[in-house]
C-alpha cells in the first residue's frame, strides 16, 4: 500500500457543532484536532482516518477510500468504536474524557476533553529520564487511581506508556489513547513495525493472551516507572522471556532513588505475572508507602540490595 | 516461467477438510497458498477459506502481471486476510473467531519470497538436502530451540498441535519472511500442513521428491503420510512445486495473464457458499448507527457537562 500524506481538515472548517482551530498531531489511524464547541471551549477532535487506506486529497473534505480497501477500513472504524466504548463508559479525574461522538465525513470523530499539558514521555525525554522520585511517586500514584477506574470497569488499557501518560499544567495526570484495538489497524499499515510498543507489554501479550488481567498494565506500570530513571524501556518481554538481559531497578540506580521504590520497579517487572502486584490499589498502596515518614526514615543507599519476592508478594496480601 | 506443480488436499481420517491450498499465476509472477483451519477452534475452515481465497484475490488484483513488491505484498495481504477474519467473526456474532495457520510462496523474477504463521511449512529442497525450512510457531518447536525436545520427536510430542501464532487470534500475528531467494532449476518447494509433515520423517520427505518427479512425488508422498496416519489422522494438504527455470514459456503454461485460480481438489471446492465476496459485509450503515447511538448512550450515562 502506498503511504501518503491526509489532508487534515482545513482551519476553520465547521464540523457539526464544533469549529476546527488547528491539527494537533497525526498518526497512521487518526488525525486529532484543536476544536471549538458552541461555548467556545476548547475540546479534542479525534477523526478516523487511516492513511493506508483512505485518502483526502487538498481541497476534499470527504476522503477517498478505494473499494479494495472498504472492507479493512470498516473494520478500522470498528476499533475505533471499541476506543470510544471504553472511553465512554469512564468518568473519572484521571481519565480522558469522552464528550461525544459522531458520523460524518463518511467517517467519524471521537470529541474529549482538551487538556493542557505534556506527556510524561515528553518530561523523560527533556530530562532523558532522572525524574525526582517525588514526582514520580506522585504521578504514578495518581495515575493508578485513573487504571483503577479502567479495570474496575472490567477494561484493561493494554497500552500504557509514558506516551499515553499526559500530565497536565497541575501536574496531574491522566490517561490518554485507549486504543489496544487501535493497534491492529496501525499494525497493518506497517507491518513490519513490532505488534507492540516493545518494553512496555508485558510477556503475556505476546504469547499468552488467556494470562492478561490488571497485573498485565501493572508491567507496563513498571516499564514507564523504570523509563522516568533511565531514560527508556525495560528490554522487550519478548526478549526477556528469551534471554532476560533485564538488570534489576535496585542494583542500577540505588544511588538516586530509595531502595523501595526500586524494589516496587522490579516487583512490577517480574516476568511470572503472579509474581506482579495483582491490583492498582497494591501498588498504590506500596507508593504511598515511602511518604509514611517511618518507611522514609529507613531509606537505604545500599546497591545489590536484591529485593525479596516472597516478603513483597506477602506485603501486597497483607494490604 | 516456466515449472511443474501438483498440489492436493485430503480429509485423512477426519469428518471435515479445514485445510485449504490454492495457486495462482500470472505471466511473470506465482503464488502458491496453505492455510491449516485450526480444529480447536470453531470453524476453523472458514478461517482457511478466508485466507487462502483472500490471498489469492489480492494476487490477482496486484500482479499485473509482476507484484511491485512481493514481500510486502505478503505482509499487506495476510495482515488484510487477518482482519478480514475478524471482520467476519464480529460481523455474525461468532463466540471465537475462526483460527487458521497459513503459509505463502511468491515466485518472481526467478526469485522466491515466503512467509508463514503457525505450524504449516515451506520446504525448499535443493542438490537432495533441505536448504530452507520455515520454522514452526509451535509450543514444541520453542521446546526444540531451547533443547528439550529433539527435532525427531516432535511429530509425536503431546504439545504438537499447540499453536501460538495463527490468523484470527485476537491480536495481530507475527507473520514470518524468508529472504529473497534465488531459484535453481531443479529446486522443489513444497507447502504443506502438518497432517502431511507430521507423519514422515524430513528424509522421507526428501526422499520421496528425489525418487520421482512432482506430479508423481507428491500422491506418493499423500500415501505414505495417510498411511502411516492411520486411523487418526488429520487433514492433509500440499503444493509441491519443481522450478525449471525462467526461460522460455513452457507451452503448457498460458501466455496470458492468467489469474486463474486452480484448485485441484474436490475437497477446496466444498466449501463454496459460506463466504460472500462483498467487502461492505464487515459493517453495514445500520451496524455504525447503531454503535454510534450506543457510545452516545454511555457517554449520557457516565454523566457528562452538557456539551452533548
Amino acid at each position: 500500500m502506498p503511504s501518503h500524506n491526509n489532508q487534515p481538515l482545513p482551519d476553520g472548517y465547521q464540523l457539526q457543532g464544533y469549529r476546527i482551530e488547528r491539527l494537533l498531531s497525526s498518526g497512521g489511524f487518526s488525525l486529532v484536532y484543536l476544536g471549538a464547541d458552541e461555548q467556545g471551549g476548547q475540546v479534542a477532535i479525534k477523526e478516523y482516518l487511516p492513511a493506508s487506506l483512505a485518502l483526502r486529497q487538498e481541497g476534499d473534505v470527504v476522503p477517498a477510500v478505494p473499494e479494495e480497501n472498504l472492507a479493512v477500513f470498516r473494520y478500522g472504524m470498528k476499533c475505533f468504536f471499541e476506543e470510544g466504548r471504553s472511553l465512554a463508559r469512564l468518568s473519572h479525574p484521571n481519565v480522558i474524557r469522552v464528550l461525544n461522538f459522531f458520523r460524518a465525513n463518511q467517517t467519524v470523530y471521537l470529541v474529549m476533553r482538551y487538556e493542557q499539558g505534556r506527556t510524561l514521555q515528553e518530561d523523560i525525554a527533556r530530562n532523558r529520564g532522572a525524574l525526582r522520585e517525588n514526582y514520580i511517586r506522585r504521578v504514578m500514584t495518581l495515575m493508578l487511581n485513573g487504571l483503577r477506574e479502567v479495570h474496575t470497569n472490567k477494561l484493561l488499557h493494554l497500552d500504557l506508556k509514558p506516551a499515553n501518560i499526559y500530565v497536565r499544567e497541575d501536574d496531574t495526570p491522566v490517561l490518554i489513547d485507549f486504543g489496544a484495538a487501535r493497534q491492529m489497524l496501525t499494525e497493518s499499515e506497517y507491518s513490519l513495525s513490532p505488534m507492540y510498543t516493545p518494553g512496555y507489554a508485558p510477556p503475556e501479550q505476546y504469547r499468552q493472551r488467556e494470562l492478561m488481567g490488571p497485573w498485565s498494565d501493572l508491567y507496563s506500570v513498571g516499564a514507564a516507572m523504570y523509563a522516568c530513571l533511565s531514560g527508556q524501556a525495560p528490554p522487550p518481554a519478548d526478549q526477556r522471556v528469551q534471554q532476560d538481559r533485564y538488570v534489576p531497578a535496585v542494583e542500577q540506580f540505588s544511588d538516586r532513588y530509595t531502595v523501595q521504590l526500586l524494589e516496587t520497579i522490579d516487583w512490577c517487572l517480574q516476568i511470572d505475572h503472579l509474581r506482579r502486584p495483582q491490583s492498582a490499589l497494591a501498588l498504590q498502596k506500596v507508593l504511598l508507602r515511602e511518604r509514611d515518614p517511618a518507611v522514609a526514615g529507613r531509606r537505604t543507599f545500599v546497591a545489590g540490595l536484591r529485593s525479596s519476592l516472597g516478603l513483597l508478594a506477602g506485603r501486597s496480601r497483607e494490604l | 516461467m516456466r515449472f511443474l506443480i501438483h498440489q492436493e488436499s485430503r480429509q485423512g481420517s477426519r469428518k471435515s477438510n479445514q485445510d485449504r491450498i490454492a495457486y495462482s499465476y500470472s505471466r511473470e509472477s506465482l503464488i502458491m497458498a496453505v492455510a491449516d483451519g485450526m480444529g480447536g477452534h470453531l470453524h476453523g475452515e472458514i478461517a482457511a477459506h478466508i485466507a487462502v481465497k483472500f490471498l489469492i484475490e489480492a494476487f490477482q488484483s496486484q500482479a499485473r502481471p509482476r507484484l511491485e513488491d512481493p514481500l510486502r505484498f505478503l505482509l499487506d495481504s495476510i495482515t488484510n486476510a487477518h482482519l478480514a477474519i475478524l471482520g467476519y467473526a464480529e460481523g455474525r456474532n461468532m463466540p471465537e473467531t475462526p483460527r487458521t495457520t497459513f503459509v505463502a510462496c511468491v515466485i518472481q523474477g526467478g526469485v522466491a519470497f515466503w512467509a508463514h504463521v503457525g505450524d504449516s511449512r515451506l520446504y525448499l529442497i535443493r542438490d537432495g538436502q533441505v536448504h530452507a525450512v520455515t520454522k514452526d510457531h509451535s509450543r514444541v518447536q520453542q521446546l526444540v530451540d531451547i533443547g528439550r525436545v529433539r527435532e525427531e520427536a516432535v511429530a509425536n510430542h503431546p504439545d504438537r498441535n499447540k499453536v501460538y501464532n495463527c490468523l484470527g487470534q485476537s491480536h495481530l500475528p507475527r507473520i514470518e519472511t524468508s529472504r529473497r531467494t534465488p531459484l535453481r532449476r531443479g529446486d522443489t518447494i513444497l507447502l504443506c500442513t502438518d497432517g502431511l509433515w507430521g507423519p514422515l520423517s524430513t528424509r522421507t520427505i526428501v526422499e520421496a521428491v528425489l525418487k520421482d518427479e512432482v506430479l508423481k512425488a507428491m500422491p506418493a508422498m499423500m500415501n505414505t503420510a495417510e498411511a502411516r496416519a492411520g486411523s487418526d489422522g488429520d487433514n492433509l494438504s500440499a503444493i509441491g512445486l519443481a522450478w525449471l527455470g525462467e526461460e522460455a514459456l513452457d507451452p503448457e503454461v498460458p501466455r496470458s495473464i492468467s489469474t486463474k485460480t486452480m484448485q485441484m481438489s474436490d475437497v477446496a471446492t466444498q466449501t463454496a457458499g459460506f463466504g460472500k465476496d462483498g467487502a461492505a459485509d464487515f459493517l453495514s450503515d445500520d451496524e455504525i448507527e447503531r454503535a454510534i447511538r450506543e457510545i452516545r448512550g454511555a457517554i449520557s450515562d457516565a454523566g457528562t457537562s452538557g456539551k452533548l
